[in-house]
């Protein structure tokens, strides 16, 4: 008590010292506040996005390995890579199954292709000009180039990424296309395709492998290949022509009724963390994977979308960092004149018995009450003007987000999505699945709120601790008679 | 070590009622830190202060007598031998407690906090003590006219106090808590005649009247004719030498 009612004299005595060092300590509260609402909405924009982007992993070419000890000069060192190439390993519909039983992996998909020639169509060609999808085959690697045309199946919706990423856009679509789609001999195809053969949806379409066994498909969708997803400027046709989209049991069940038949397959596995990728493709290698496959994950794409708010992030902790350095520094400094200037009151009350203790407390204390004062209103200019900065942020984040995901209906026909689409192999929902969702944020609530608090309360009592250094060690460095002393 | 008593009849009776001694000097020493091995500020005294009595430690420029007053006052310790107050040694007693609650300071230059009304120096002693009394200010008041000091000077800041009204002050400041001893360096020395002997009539008192022992610092004949023992630092010193 005594300590709190000899600071308060104290403070009402040297207002104006007190008043300058509110005011500096007011504006470091100020700038905290905006500074750790900004950093706050922007880390918890940043979670957002990775927690909506899946954690995917998927296999690719260890090319590295594979060309080591490859000299292209040497037409023996040509023949020994294609020679290493030809020998990999591929791997089957039950590894990936395998694989995908891992404590490291929440869920699977894949697409699965399969070459087959046409027997009621034509392929779009003036020119050879079928490319298939990178994959890896039955068995040893093969390609399926010889093909009229490149069955692909999905497994679930989430493996149809190029119509989540805009590369596909389907342009019509049969009304109950999203209910069958997953169940039966159904296709879209290309619309470059349906032209070329004057086909219509609802029509039925036959395919044939080598052996000369045909396959029936009715067409429930047209979609179009967007001008920037095709990489042949030369060819008139897009890359994905003769491409027809179907599920992956379909490809399943031709390539069980011929095993000679070419086909390739393309697994993602979504994992639980980043950090278990390593661990993962161990776990992958014991469990049979060819060592010249490393598993890649898309954290570089998934982060990419939020570049942006990480550089606010990084310029918000700048900010805060160059904030505090400076403001400790200036408070310590008045702190040490302060010292100076009561060096004989705190000789008098050292003489009249007050503990060092008790005059250190009664110093910290003044700048306690004055910080907090200064800190409650920092706190309250701070969420007034972070209100606007931090929403205009979440605005712009939202409708961001908002677009995208209009986007991604548009390239599925616009149809209604939810609940009739398949989630990993079951019936889902299309949002969520390979796509940013960002919670959003309206409320001034979100943007300063107790933790941001909780920050500026342990930063401002940091700062005071600091900047009390300079009284704590004076006071037990002078000597109460040397001060009278010099005062006589 | 040589020290002069100077009696008197009043004194002569009241000493031999009570011969009690509250400070005891055994042979101490004082070494300020940064000094040579044998270069003393004060070396090997013996005093002994008893309760009733007013005394003087006499002495030149440089013969310790700060040194002297800071170690009885407990602002430094003992660097050899001891210093008794009451039955126990100050090298293991708490010297904060002991400055506030046991011993009253009186300083030539007064030392009251300038920003501070009269009565609030004396209840800032009063609270840096925990003294628990209802009416501190009626208190300080009651100290202030106790040194001769008017009701209305207690809202008075200490600086539009005279030189000797502000040592009135400070006296009053050092008796807030009752304290045993009043340890009192050069009072009167920025003062005049008159009110030298009248703050000096405060200090006999307090020995003769209230049974407390004081102890002052001077270079004044008036003080020493005044106190009934004086202690001679520079007789004392050179003695030991």
């Amino acid at each position: 008590m005594f300590i709190l009612k000899n600071a308060w004299i104290s403070i009402k005595r040297n207002k104006g010292r007190n008043i300058l060092i509110g005011i500096i300590i007011l504006i470091i509260a100020c700038a905290c506040t905006i500074t750790l609402a900004i950093k706050n909405t922007a880390v918890d924009l940043i979670d957002s996005y990775k927690n909506a982007y899946d954690k995917e992993v998927t296999i690719s070419f260890n090319r590295a390995n594979m060309m080591k000890d490859f000299d292209p000069s040497q037409a023996e060192g040509r023949e020994n890579a294609r020679e290493r190439f030809d020998n990999i390993e591929s791997f089957t519909i039950s590894d990936v199954e395998s694989f995908s039983d891992s404590e490291y992996i929440e869920s699977y998909y894949y697409t699965y292709s399969v070459g087959l020639n046409g027997n009621n169509i034509e392929k779009a060609e003036i020119e050879s000009n079928n490319t298939m999808p990178n994959g890896f085959g039955r068995g040893k690697q093969n390609n399926l180039s010889s093909t009229d045309f490149t069955l692909t199946g999905y497994s679930s919706l989430d493996a149809m990424s190029e119509f989540i990423n805009g590369t596909y856009t389907m342009n019509e679509i049969t009304d109950n296309a999203w209910d069958i789609a997953f169940d039966g001999n159904y296709v879209f195809i290309n619309q470059e395709l349906a032209d070329y053969n004057n086909l219509k949806l609802n029509d039925k379409i036959k395919l044939e492998d080598d052996d000369g066994k045909t396959y029936e498909f009715e067409i429930i969708g047209i979609f179009k290949e967007n001008e920037e997803g095709s990489s042949d400027v030369m060819s008139m046709f897009s890359n994905s022509a003769n491409t027809l989209v179907t599920n992956a049991s379909v490809v399943a069940n031709i390539t069980a009724s011929n095993e000679e038949i070419n086909a390739t397959i393309n697994p993602t596995f979504i994992i639980d963390s980043y950090d278990n990728v390593e661990k993962l493709q161990a776990e992958f290698y014991e469990k049979g994977l060819d060592e010249n496959f490393v598993l890649q994950t898309n954290e570089e794409i998934a982060l990419s979308g939020v570049s942006s708010i990480q550089n606010i992030n990084s310029f918000a902790t700048t900010f805060l960092v160059i904030t505090l350095i400076i403001g400790g520094i200036v408070l310590f400094v008045i702190n040490m004149i302060n010292i100076r200037e009561r060096k004989y009151e705190i000789g008098v009350l050292r003489t009249i018995g007050i503990s060092k203790f008790k005059l250190t407390m009664q110093f910290v204390s003044e700048l306690v009450i004055v910080s907090v004062v200064a800190l409650i209103l920092g706190a309250c200019i701070g969420a007034v003007s972070s209100k606007g900065v931090s929403n205009s942020l979440l605005e712009s984040e939202i409708n961001s987000s908002n677009e995208r995901t209009e986007e991604i209906g548009k390239n599925f026909g616009g149809a209604n999505m939810n609940g009739g689409m398949l989630d990993h192999g079951n019936r889902g929902d299309v949002r969520g699945k390979g796509m940013p969702v960002v919670e959003a944020y309206d409320s001034i609530d979100a943007v300063v709120d107790i933790k941001v608090l909780l920050e500026l309360l342990g930063i401002g009592l940091t700062l005071v601790l600091i900047s009390s250094i300079a009284s704590m060690v004076s006071i037990q460095r002078f000597s109460p008679l040397t001060i009278l002393k010099e005062r006589s | 070590m040589a020290n002069k008593v100077k009696n008197n009849k009043e004194m002569k009776e009241k000493n031999n009622s009570s011969h009690n001694i509250i400070l005891s000097i055994k042979n101490a020493s004082y070494r300020y830190s940064d000094a040579e091995e044998n270069d003393y500020a004060l070396r090997d005294i013996s005093f002994d202060f008893e309760s009733g009595k007013m005394y003087a430690i006499r002495g030149r420029s440089g013969t310790g007598k700060t040194t002297l007053l800071s170690l009885i006052s407990g602002l430094e310790r003992c660097t050899e031998g001891e210093i008794i107050f009451d039955g126990k040694s100050l090298n293991s007693m708490n010297l904060d407690k002991y400055r506030n609650s046991d011993i009253g300071i009186v300083f030539q230059s007064y030392n009251l906090l300038p920003f501070m009304t009269a009565s609030e120096n004396i209840i800032l002693s009063m609270d840096a003590n925990g003294l628990k009394i209802k009416n501190k200010k009626e208190k300080a008041i009651e100290l202030m006219e106790k040194v001769g000091l008017k009701e209305t000077y207690a809202d008075r800041k200490v600086l539009r106090l005279s030189g000797g009204e502000q040592q009135r002050v400070a006296i009053a400041r050092s008796l807030s808590y009752n304290p045993k001893m009043i340890i009192a360096d050069e009072p009167t020395g920025n003062l005049d005649k008159q009110t030298e002997t009248e703050i000096l009539e405060i200090f006999k008192k307090l020995a003769h009247e209230e049974n407390k022992c004081v102890i002052i610092v001077t270079h004044s004949q008036n003080v020493c004719d005044t106190v009934d023992v004086i202690y001679d630092l520079k007789k004392t010193k050179e003695e030991k030498k």
